[in-house]
């Protein structure tokens, strides 16, 4: 009740759009299920790659090299599942991919104290450098990535027709969302991952090795964006193909932000943005203005969203700073 | 700490350098193909040698589109023309000019530049090099023609407009879709001549087409591609038309993910024989929307080689690729009036109803 009351907009609006969504869906149930799984299949990359975010960002450490983490990762798994035939290996691969792009910013930033923003810049242009280079065409997967029924939830409609029928990452990345948000707000790992990005010195103080903390956790959160690497050169697609995250690494930054560093907010914003971009490509042609002011259309309804609702987040007060023991903060 | 920052800026700074030295974009001609003929490098300046330079569009000669179908124009008359070769391979559409300018600064007899964005770019360098001959591959030349300038075009909706007829006579459940890059002249070619060829075959056909909305990633992102062509199979398109490099390869894709893919969903490719250079899409994918562009290359080189080139546009051939493996999907009705239908565009008599 208590919970009810301090969230009521959120559940209200909650609301709102799930019997909208259900009308539209009784309206025209073909036209609905095809874009909201539109929806969902464009938001999977930004939710994974905002995860990334999420555990860096609430250790004290920016990542703005979140794209080149997803760009390598895609490179890693398609080309390591189009050499070995088997998809297990590829994602595998692509997450190991996106974990040591993680140490890689972990080791610079934490241990060596190199500016955040540089190391993420870094780690940008080298993926676009190396998955070039590297890139050899003509490529194919052996058999593509399964898709999945969860038994009993697949059954509901319009919600299981749009997330519970669909392939092994897309539900990796529905299950992480609320596992990280639990991981973060309900246990210990938690609240000393949210210390140590908020006020270092003084989890220290309270005996919280800093360092080594954040070394792992912006480690470890690799794997969501090597997941999300996975996902474009496997899942998405049948192929990799050169800078294919389009930038997709930089827009799940944004919905890390629009998100307010919550995974469960992460996961609406996500939603709303793949909504919107689901929106515009069905008005064209529809309505008769020139399409370029239809595509304005999710960044238009972002902006307004941000401005209206979301214009009380905060970042972690300690993000972007170097934790350097005894000199205090 | 001090070492520290040192040793990760040192760590940094050699990742750079082994950056730069890998990713450089000019490359020499490897031969791909059949350029047999290696003529000894010599001196572009001099009037025995022919030089031919080549800059992409931002891609690589390895594209599976248009960036590869000019290069591999290039080398096919190679040998006949006992020509040099030579590409470089644009990274950001800020360095066109640049990229031009390394060949000019060679003396190269001819440049190719690719693709319409590169029109601007190509018009100013004619200007500055009367004496070099530039071939705008897809660049359509609006008067006044610089005189050393030569746009290759195509007629994109005649290819569209035969794939579309393709579509139109064979679509089982009266939708049909298209996928498009960035909204420019030869994708909405593409994108009308498609639609008039299948209403053409079945006037009760819908067409749903979409365009990529971003500028710079329009087409190198086939995830989106993918995405649309989920969506339009998902809304009972039967047919999906691929015209976007990258994005267009991700709705190919897609849909030879789809059930069905092969016997009652199909798709087209776009530019060239995709057949040959996108293997992922060999289940569904029943033609390509194709323009001739290796043979205009050349013919074009012969023309600049021969002194018989006219400043303007020259108009290179379109129409559809083999049907390979759906040989024999194709009802033969069908397949007497497609034929019919690229004769007669070819020939001019059918119009595609597309205006520039």
């Amino acid at each position: 009740m208590e919970w009810l009351k301090r969230n009521q907009i959120t559940v209200g609006a909650g609301l709102v759009i799930l019997v909208a969504a259900y009308v539209f869906y009784a309206v025209n149930s073909n036209v609905a299920t095809s874009m909201f799984s539109g929806a969902w299949f464009f938001a999977v990359p930004l939710v994974l790659g905002a995860l990334t975010g999420v555990v860096g960002e609430r250790s004290g450490v920016v990542n703005i090299g979140i794209e080149g983490q997803m760009l390598v990762a895609a490179f890693a798994a398609f080309f390591s599942a189009a050499a070995t035939g088997s998809l297990i290996v590829g994602v595998l691969v692509g997450m190991l991919a996106g974990i040591a792009m993680g140490a890689f910013l972990a080791l610079t930033t934490v241990k060596g104290l190199m500016d955040q923003i540089i190391a993420g810049v870094v780690i940008n242009i080298v993926a676009t450098g190396l998955t070039s280079f590297f890139y050899r065409p003509g490529k194919v997967l052996s058999a593509n990535m399964p898709q999945w029924e969860v038994p009993l939830l697949s059954k509901i409609p319009l919600i299981g027709d749009v997330f519970f029928q669909s392939g092994p990452i897309a539900l990796f990345a529905l299950v992480s969302v609320p596992v990280v948000h639990f991981a973060l707000f309900r246990t210990r790992w938690g609240l000393r991952t949210r210390s140590i990005g908020e006020y270092p010195s003084a989890a220290d103080t309270a005996g919280i090795d800093v360092i080594r903390m954040r070394l792992v956790n912006v480690t470890i959160g690799g794997i969501f964006a090597g997941a999300a690497g996975a996902y474009l050169s496997m899942e998405a697609t049948g192929g990799f193909e050169r800078g294919m995250t389009a930038g997709r690494g930089f827009l799940a930054l944004a919905i890390l932000i629009f998100g307010g560093w919550r995974p469960l907010r992460v996961f609406a914003a996500a939603l709303f943005f793949g909504f919107t971009n689901a929106l515009a490509s069905q008005l064209q042609g529809v309505i008769s203005i020139p399409q370029q002011f239809i595509t304005l259309l999710p960044y238009l309804l972002t902006l307004i969203v941000l401005a209206v609702a979301a214009g009380r987040v905060r970042a972690p007060a300690a993000v972007g700073q170097p934790f350097v023991k005894g000199e205090g903060s | 700490m001090r070492s520290h920052v040192k040793l990760s800026a040192v760590v940094a700074t050699g990742l750079v350098a082994a950056l730069a030295g890998c990713g450089g974009t000019s490359g020499p001609a490897t031969g791909s193909g059949g350029g047999t003929n290696t003529a000894a490098s010599g001196d572009c300046s001099s009037a025995e040698v022919f030089c031919v330079g080549l800059v992409t569009d931002v891609g690589k000669v390895d594209d599976k589109g248009f960036n590869q179908a000019a290069w591999e124009g290039v080398e096919q008359v190679k040998g006949e023309l006992g020509a040099q070769t030579k590409y470089v391979e644009t990274t950001d559409p800020k360095d066109y000019a640049k990229n031009i300018k390394q060949f000019t600064d060679a003396k190269y007899d001819v440049i190719v530049t690719v693709g319409f964005l590169m029109a601007d770019a190509t018009r100013a360098a004619g200007k500055q090099y009367p004496n070099t001959k530039f071939i705008g591959f897809d660049q359509f030349q609006a008067d006044p023609v610089v005189p050393n300038v030569t746009g290759l075009i195509f007629h994109e909706d005649q290819a569209g407009y035969a794939a579309g007829f393709l579509a139109g006579s064979m679509t089982k459940s009266n939708k049909i879709g298209v996928v498009l890059g960035q909204e420019i002249p030869p994708t909405q070619a593409y994108a009308a001549g498609y639609e008039n060829g299948a209403k053409a075959a079945n006037p009760a056909v819908s067409v749903s087409k979409v365009y990529h909305p971003a500028g710079n990633t329009a087409f190198n992102d086939p995830v989106w591609g993918a995405g649309e062509a989920k969506k339009m199979l998902a809304q009972g398109a039967d047919f999906i038309f691929g015209a976007g490099g990258g994005t267009g390869n991700g709705a190919l894709q897609e849909t030879a993910k789809t059930s069905g893919a092969g016997d009652k969903v199909f798709c087209i490719g776009v530019d060239l024989d995709q057949w040959d250079t996108l293997p992922a899409a060999h289940p569904c994918l029943i033609t390509s929307a194709e323009k001739h562009e290796k043979d205009g290359i050349g013919e074009l080189l012969k023309q600049i080689k021969g002194n018989t080139v006219k400043p303007g546009n020259f108009f290179g051939t379109a129409g559809i690729s083999p049907f390979h493996d759906f040989d024999s999907k194709v009802p033969a009705d069908v397949k007497t009036k497609v034929a019919d239908v690229v004769k007669k565009l070819e020939d001019g008599s059918l119009a595609t109803g597309y205006k520039p």
